[in-house]
């Protein structure tokens, strides 16, 4: 084996972000011809990695060597690599919807002759390189007339206009079918013996394991190590546990939950797509909440987690389907967030600067921004009930700011959290549901929030937590669902959770069996 | 803490709406004085003061709803058109039918409530953008202005002409003074102390740092020094004139959507969908309610204007409401609100009106011909926000930024050091 | 707070203690027909107020008013309008000159029918106000009106139109088309009746046809003088109606408009009708003696600026001005005293001898 010559070689390469260090030492070795994964939890610097191989971090901004073809390479951009044959396709594909197949597979590519653009020329070369990645279309379809499996053919086509010599796929099955994976899968087959060497990023580790001839795991930052596959006898377990393979510290406040009845329960919640209507987010999705119960939901990205809360939270997300809600033992309909509000739920998004606050707010407005009426007397809104509302939440919740008169946008992350929970909050929800609610916090907030979820349930209230660390769902859930597209994959107790086992459900693709 | 400092927290990054006010009030002083010297005094004489408030009170109300249209987020290009279209309806109607002018003026505002609804249905429950829609009435309702008047001048009974070109009453004893003007002035002054007591007293409540008190007091002294002065002065104009009724309707509906954008429900939902829509709509706000509210309401105050005009003009003609989109649309980006949408004060937008109202009054005074008067109020539009704009990037103190608190949106800060700033690009983003 | 409220009293009584010292008593304000013999100081200011610049004529009007006034020493305010806020702005500029002590207002309306509070404020302020060109309506507040005779220029064009057609074609039945000029011009109208106090007998006599059948002066119309609105109005005329017939001659309010008419006609390929006009603008000289436009009135600006300064002057030493129509032109509030003025019909075979005075548009005639 050791005699196949290397492509590429990444030395010892750290990246550091203010505050944080994302990469540290990381090594990988990338052999000529081969198949090489790359796995690690969210956030563990995959995609960080391939940002610095492929010039997104230019030459200078990390540490360490790339060593591609036996030279020390300095990519000051995407071109610059590209240029050098190194081609990534990303989860969100970067084509044009309106424009054609043979217009995208050109885009700032475009064969020229007399400063005109060659269409003749172009048209033959996109029908090769179609043939040569399996796509039979006309080159003048438009790419939104095609489906995802054939945009990500085109993308591959794109790259192969680009002479690509190492192929770089990030997360490339997580929004196609079953069909259209295995024909991605084969193609890269069919490449690799082609003598094209190509570097694949995914979760899914049945295929993973299926394809790829070495793995790189990485953890935090750092290479833990390579696997090879046909050598080292590597299955889904031996995978996940490099994965996952780090302690539970006490990151988590001492906490019993007391635990009542089921008071919140959804039945068979079936949503679609709000575009692509054959596309179902959920799919008839089955869970309960009980009071001062925190239940966790886990799924690796794209699973439909979000899309399922937000679809029940006032059908703010997608075209509701069939489903019913239960609160209380009563059937509740909400057709809009007003309703959703109004019936005691409340949802903290992922995306706090997108969706979750206005960023041109003070923390008083903010906090009171989702329930006006409970200060307001008579149609005018008292700003002395504004005012101590919001003192009370930051003092309870330890807002660090000195008034709440300061604008939201001028707090970090772990602050405005803080806020937003403070806005749901006031709104006296009897079930919060909190996505990703300790995204880009810094440890110490995260603790703090662990707390404020803890006391929450402790107020009998329900908690149900979205989140991508499943260190964090262990942590601190009473409960963990999986999902896995759309659909909820199991059920496990605090008491059985451990990675491994989440890792699997969260990956099956099998409905849970109800009860 | 130094008096200085104290002085600048206060009046200028104060977080009380006083602070603003008086800030905004100190900007146009500036500017008044400027022609004041320039003019020879002109610019503040009675009668000239009279007929700035005549002249403007129409560009100012549609001010008002442009500013609560922008802060939403959209534009309204229809206004002048509407305006146009609802005066000569309303000439018609009142020269054919012999309609009494009282209802005439409710015939307007219901017609710019039909209009306003028309635009709100497209902008709101079908989500044709604002500017598509209202182009559309600018082009629509101009030519329904022709198609009605036939391009002719009609002319308006003598008792509508009142809420464009009346003036008070004179009653009570001589005082050499109009009196009903002394007694506005007088309400003003009282109505100053009062919430510049009731806002320390909200402070107080609130357990807030409290304003210190020479700093409240200068404040209503300037404030009530300034009310005094333009109540003189409105007040001593020639007998027979006061400070005009279309000032009164303007000061009145000021007052009240002021109230409305700051201490209601609905005015916070303007702010929220503008500044952020899918988080107001995560928060229960209901975006196609708010969206049709304000597009609504700006064709029922352009419909008011047109009123206006008309009666000031004493007749609806073809050229009514030509470009008078564009002197709102100026006002309200002079007084601080944000392109984007989010940001913005009807005060601000009064002040930035009154800013272009004594510059082109002073301008004319001077004997400054149109075309140089356009020339220089163009700069001064591209300036004034220029100026904001750097300042605000530079971090250093913008007037106007300290004039729109607490809605102005800062620099971005720098990206929160996050254990997850190597995310996976972009995941699962839930489209909407 | 007692302390307080009490220093924030005494500051404000002592700021309207301030300002009413230095209050002037109220004005009165002058009725304008009690101090007419009084006349009024040689410098006094005299304000212009004159529409948009969209036609030569009234930039002319404007320099030579500038001119003349300082000569006569006064102080000269003129004034355009702006492009798109017209009544608005002319609205702003009077009250200006009212404010800045204007003894005597010239103003050429935008819409006549519009300036009634403005003029009534001028009245009040006691100047005095001379309706030029264009007569304000519905106004008591109008002193004197100065113009050319309208109804006279539109008899002018409806002959020469005639006359024009006889010579190309010595019978008739003529196919004609008739333009009229803004709406909100109250002039439109009288060129019009003019124009058609000569064609109609003819018309009904069915010697001269109105092809389109467009006689209206609704449907005739071009909203503001607009030469983009006759050219569009001319080429619908000439698709709709004259694919195959003859096209005689056109009646056009003003030159403006006669080469927006002509500039159409050309562009169809067909041959140039006679065409009447007004003003006697540059092109539209230069167009006549080549032999395109058949002919334009001459309204000397100049005559009628030197007329209406011949009324500010003896305004101004306390005599009436001279008038020499006091019954025709009533406003809808009152008959207003005129002074009209005669104006000439130039064709090419006049126009060397009709331009002789007129420095820039003798030369075109050689």
């Amino acid at each position: 084996m050791s005699d196949v010559p290397i492509l590429l070689e990444m030395r010892s390469i750290t990246k550091e972000f203010p505050g944080v260090k994302a990469l540290s030492d990381v090594n990988l070795v990338v052999r000529a011809g081969e198949i090489h994964a790359i796995v690690g939890e969210n956030g563990a610097g995959k995609s960080t990695l391939m940002k610095v191989l492929s010039g997104v971090y230019p030459y200078g901004s990390y540490d360490g060597d790339i060593v591609y073809k036996g030279e020390v390479s300095r990519f000051s951009d995407i071109r610059a690599s590209e240029r050098a044959g190194i081609v990534i396709i990303h989860q969100e594909l970067a084509l044009i919807p309106h424009m054609s197949i043979t217009e995208n597979i050109f885009l700032g590519n475009e064969p020229r002759k007399n400063g005109a653009i060659d269409w003749k020329a172009a048209n033959r070369q996109a029908l090769e390189l179609m043939a040569r990645v399996g796509l039979r279309e006309d080159p003048d379809t438009l790419i939104k007339d095609i489906g995802v499996g054939k945009q990500q053919l085109v993308e591959i086509a794109k790259a192969f206009a680009k002479n690509v010599k190492l192929l770089i796929l990030d997360e490339p099955t997580a929004a196609l079918n079953e069909d259209d994976s295995q024909h991605l899968l084969d193609l890269l087959r069919g490449f690799r013996e082609r003598g094209i060497t190509s570097i694949i990023i995914s979760h899914k580790l049945n295929e993973i394991e299926a394809i790829a001839d070495r793995i790189t795991i990485i953890r935090d930052g750092h290479t833990i190590e390579t696997l090879d596959v046909k050598g080292d006898g590597v299955d889904e377990d031996r995978i996940v546990r490099g994965m996952v393979g780090r302690e539970l510290h006490s990151r988590f406040p001492d906490h019993t939950s007391k635990i009542g009845e089921v008071f919140f329960e959804v039945r068979d919640w079936t949503v679609r797509h709000p575009i692509s209507a054959e596309r179902l987010v959920a799919k008839h999705s089955n869970f309960v909440v009980r009071r001062g119960e925190i239940v966790g939901f886990a799924g690796l990205m794209g699973a439909g987690r979000t899309e399922l809360a937000m679809s029940i939270f006032g059908r703010s997300y997608g075209v509701y389907q069939a489903g019913t809600i239960v609160k209380d033992g009563k059937e509740i309909v909400l057709k809009t967030v007003a309703d959703a509000i109004a019936n005691g739920l409340a949802y903290v998004s992922e995306d706090r600067k997108a969706i979750g606050l206005n960023l041109l707010d003070d923390i008083k407005t903010s906090t009171v921004a989702a329930k006006l009426s409970k200060i307001t007397h008579h149609g005018v809104l008292d700003q002395v009930e504004e005012y101590q509302a919001a003192e009370a939440y930051r003092q309870s919740l330890r807002i660090k700011t000195p008034t709440v008169d300061e604008g939201v946008s001028k707090l970090s992350g772990g602050n405005q959290q803080k806020v937003v929970l403070a806005k749901w909050m006031f709104t006296d929800p009897d079930l919060l549901i909190l996505d990703e609610p300790t995204r880009g916090i810094d440890v110490g907030a995260k603790y703090e929030i662990y707390g404020i979820i803890q006391r929450l349930a402790d107020q009998g209230k329900g908690v149900i937590v979205i989140s991508s660390e499943l260190p964090e769902l262990i942590g601190l859930c009473d409960r963990i669902y999986t999902v896995s597209e759309g659909t909820i994959t199991g059920e496990v107790a605090r008491q059985d959770a451990d990675p491994e086992n989440l890792m699997k459900l969260m990956t099956s693709t099998k409905k849970m069996q109800t009860r | 803490m130094s008096r200085v400092k104290d002085l600048q927290k206060n009046l200028f990054g104060g977080t009380t709406s006083n602070a603003r006010q008086f800030g905004m009030i100190f900007t146009l002083v500036a500017i008044v004085v400027l022609f004041q010297i320039l003019t020879d005094g002109l610019t503040l004489r009675s009668d000239n003061l009279i007929a700035l408030f005549q002249q403007n009170s129409y560009i100012l109300i549609l001010a008002i709803g442009m500013l609560m249209v922008i802060v939403a987020g959209h534009i309204d290009l229809s206004v002048g058109s509407i305006a146009a279209f609802t005066g000569i309806l309303v000439a018609k109607a009142m020269a054919e039918w012999n309609l009494p002018w009282p209802v005439g003026i409710l015939f307007g505002l219901a017609i710019g409530a039909v209009i306003g609804a028309w635009q709100g249905f497209w902008v709101a429950y079908i989500g044709v953008p604002a500017f598509i829609v209202t182009l559309a009435g600018m082009l629509l309702f101009r030519g329904g202005n022709q198609f009605i008047g036939n391009a002719n001048t009609i002319p308006v009974p003598e008792g509508f002409r009142v809420i464009g070109s009346g003036f008070l009453p004179e009653t009570g004893p001589n005082t050499g003074y109009n009196n009903l003007t002394l007694l506005l002035g007088l309400a003003g002054c009282i109505a100053v102390v009062w919430r510049e007591l009731q806002a320390r007293r909200t402070r107080k409540e609130m357990n807030a740092e409290p304003i210190p008190m020479w700093i409240s007091i200068l404040r209503m002294a300037v404030m009530v020094g300034v009310l005094i002065f333009v109540t003189l002065r409105f007040a001593s104009g020639r007998v027979g004139t006061s400070f005009p009724v279309s000032g009164i309707i303007l000061v009145a509906l000021v007052l009240v959507y002021s109230f409305y954008t700051r201490n209601t429900a609905g005015g916070r939902h303007i702010y929220a969908v503008g500044g952020n829509s899918r988080a107001a709509e995560l928060s229960g706000v209901k975006l196609k309610r708010v969206n049709f509210f304000v597009m609504m309401n700006m064709s029922v105050l352009a419909a008011l204007a047109g009123m206006i005009f008309v009666a000031r003009s004493a007749a609806s003609g073809p050229q009514d409401g030509n470009g008078w989109e564009l002197d709102a649309i100026a006002a309200v980006f002079i007084g601080g609100a944000a392109v984007a949408g989010g940001i913005g004060t009807i005060s601000g937008s009064i002040v930035g009106g009154l800013v272009m109202a004594v510059l082109n009054n002073g301008l004319q005074l001077m004997g400054v011909g149109t075309d140089r008067v356009q020339i220089i109020k163009g700069l001064v539009l591209l300036l004034a926000v220029a100026i904001d704009v750097y300042n605000k990037s530079q971090g250093r103190f913008s007037i106007i930024g300290s004039l729109t608190r607490p809605f102005r949106r800062d620099t971005p800060a720098a990206p929160t050091p996050s254990s997850g700033a190597e995310r996976e690009p972009a995941k699962t983003t839930v489209a909407g | 707070m007692r302390k307080f409220i009490g220093k924030t009293v005494a500051v404000g009584a002592i700021a309207m203690l301030a300002l009413t010292a230095c209050g002037s008593g109220r004005d009165e304000g002058t009725s304008g027909s009690g101090s007419e013999a009084k006349g009024f100081p040689a410098s006094s200011l005299i304000g212009v107020a004159l529409p948009a610049k969209t036609s030569e004529n009234w930039v002319l009007a404007g320099d030579l008013f500038t001119n003349g006034l300082k000569e006569a020493g006064f102080q000269a305010d003129v004034q355009y309008a702006g492009a798109s806020t017209t009544v608005a702005d002319q609205q702003a500029q009077i009250t200006a000159m009212v404010t800045k002590g204007a003894k005597v207002i010239v103003i050429g309306a935008t819409d006549a029918a519009q300036l009634s509070t403005q003029v009534a404020a001028a009245h009040q302020a006691g100047a005095k106000v001379i309706a030029y060109d264009r007569l304000i309506v519905n106004s008591p507040d109008v002193d004197y009106y100065v113009a050319f005779d309208n109804f006279k220029v539109g008899q002018l064009q409806g002959q020469a139109l005639l006359d024009g057609m006889k010579a190309k074609k010595p019978n008739g039945p003529y196919n004609i088309e008739l333009f009229s000029g803004s709406p909100d011009d109250n002039n439109s109208k009288v060129f019009f009746d003019g124009a058609m106090s000569v064609l109609q007998p003819e018309i009904d006599k069915g010697t001269v046809v109105v092809a389109s059948g467009q006689k209206d002066i609704k449907q005739t119309a071009i909203q503001g003088w607009k030469a983009e609105g006759a050219q569009a109005r001319m080429d619908q005329l000439l698709t709709s109606t004259y694919g195959s017939k003859e096209l005689d001659g056109v009646l056009s309010p003003n030159d403006t408009l006669a080469r927006a008419i002509i500039t159409s006609v050309k562009g169809a390929g067909k041959p140039v009708p006679v065409v009447s006009g007004q003003d006697s603008e540059v092109e539209s000289v230069k167009s006549i003696v080549a032999g395109e436009q058949y002919m334009t009135i001459n309204k000397d600006t100049r005559t009628l600026v030197k007329q209406t300064i011949e009324m500010v002057k003896a305004l101004q030493a306390g005599n009436t001005p001279q008038v020499n129509d006091t019954k025709t032109y009533n406003n809808g509030s009152k008959v207003v005293d005129t002074f009209l003025l005669p104006p000439v019909a130039v064709t090419k075979a006049n126009a060397a001898e009709a331009y002789a005075n007129d420095p820039k548009l003798a030369p075109l005639t050689k």
